[in-house]
């Protein structure tokens, strides 16, 4: 018997083993390089032809291609992806659980496939969304950096894969 | 467990126990896999139960805005960092961020200040927090679903280990019913006075 439970810890030891590595490092990253439902469409849009036409795109599946730049430091519920023009970015949300992005995307390209959607934002809501998002990422929040009501654009995702 | 008289069949609570008590055992490993997941990942809202992020700020002498490439070339000289980076992005002019594998800067080369970030799996709580959330998906699904058959036996079959005051005719019923209640008050609240 106690040579079975010394077996049995053994085994548990030797399979955690790789699994404690540091990021970057682990190989296991590279299998969570699909997310979601995949991808159904095949064209691709420019993130700065959705950010200069919204009105057009808004309530459509798009696909989009680019860089990640930031994700979600609590729940991988969202990222950031940059346009093709610098200084813009377009933020690929996903409900909580359905994808959960790894922090290793950041600064991986990736394709992007959701729905176009346009979201307004009060004041309050704004200053509420800039202190949610500042306390995800572990942030200084200046309440003063809000400065109005706010037209807020996303992709809300169905999938994506990471390269 | 002694074996009945031949002849005669093993009676039903005999076979419960049996099994309860074989099948509980064998539950032991998940049960805590779940369990000890299953508080972290509760949690989201407050930490990240997977991953921790290591951050540490960096200073410089401020650099004069211009192109991302020049940008970048100085910044890998002022903060001594190990070559160029994989990628690179300007999210405005004087925010320039550097990729690295598995780490990144963000510099405000105005305000001469960088925050290196580098985040680490959470030690066995990422491999755990896999396997409850069925991130590996295949296989595991089977296993997962045969866990959550076993845990339904066992819910099932434990009502009736034992018999008389202190068995579900006993005081059981009310522990069960005190049980069942907990699930039951959530959906009432959650769905007529909740979110």
């Amino acid at each position: 018997m106690k040579r079975i439970v010394q077996a049995a810890l053994a085994l548990a030891l030797l399979s955690l083993t790789p699994m404690a590595s540091p990021l970057g490092s682990s190989t296991a990253w590279a299998a969570d390089s699909s997310f979601g439902a995949g991808l159904t469409g095949t064209e691709t849009t420019r993130i700065s032809e959705l950010l200069a036409k919204p009105e057009t795109y808004v309530g459509k599946v798009v696909r989009v291609e680019g860089l990640v730049t930031d994700v979600c430091a609590k729940r991988g519920c969202w990222v950031a992806i940059a346009s093709d023009q610098e200084f813009q970015t377009l933020r690929f949300k996903v409900k909580d659980g359905d994808m959960v992005f790894t922090p290793d995307v950041k600064g991986r390209k990736g394709v992007f496939e959701g729905v176009f959607n346009r979201y307004e934002l009060s004041v309050e809501q704004a200053v509420e969304q800039a202190k949610h998002h500042a306390e995800e990422q572990g942030q200084a929040f200046d309440p003063s950096t809000v400065t109005g009501p706010e037209v807020w654009y996303q992709l809300d995702g169905t999938g994506a894969v990471v390269r | 467990m002694t074996a009945p008289p031949a002849g005669r069949h093993l009676p039903w609570r005999k076979w419960n126990n049996l099994l309860h008590r074989d099948l509980g055992y064998l539950a032991v490993g998940l049960t805590l896999v779940y369990a000890v997941s299953g508080i972290a990942v509760n949690h989201t809202h407050d930490w990240n139960p997977s991953f921790r992020y290591v951050r540490q700020t960096e200073t410089f002498t401020p650099l004069v805005v211009t192109d991302r490439e020049t940008l970048v070339t100085e910044l890998v000289q002022a903060l001594d960092l190990p070559g160029p980076p994989r990628e690179s992005f300007r999210s405005a002019p004087h925010l320039v961020q550097l990729f690295y594998d598995g780490w990144s800067v963000e510099a405000d080369v105005l305000a001469g200040t960088a925050l290196v970030e580098r985040p680490r799996e959470r030690l066995v709580l990422r491999d755990l927090n896999r396997l409850h959330l069925n991130h590996l998906r295949g296989l595991w699904t089977w296993a997962a679903d045969a866990y959550a058959g076993v845990l339904a036996f066992l819910a099932v079959s434990g009502m009736f280990v034992l018999k008389g005051k202190k068995g579900l005719s006993g005081r059981g019923k009310w522990l069960v019913g005190a049980g069942v209640l907990v699930p039951v008050v959530a959906i009432v609240w959650a769905r007529y006075f909740g979110a």
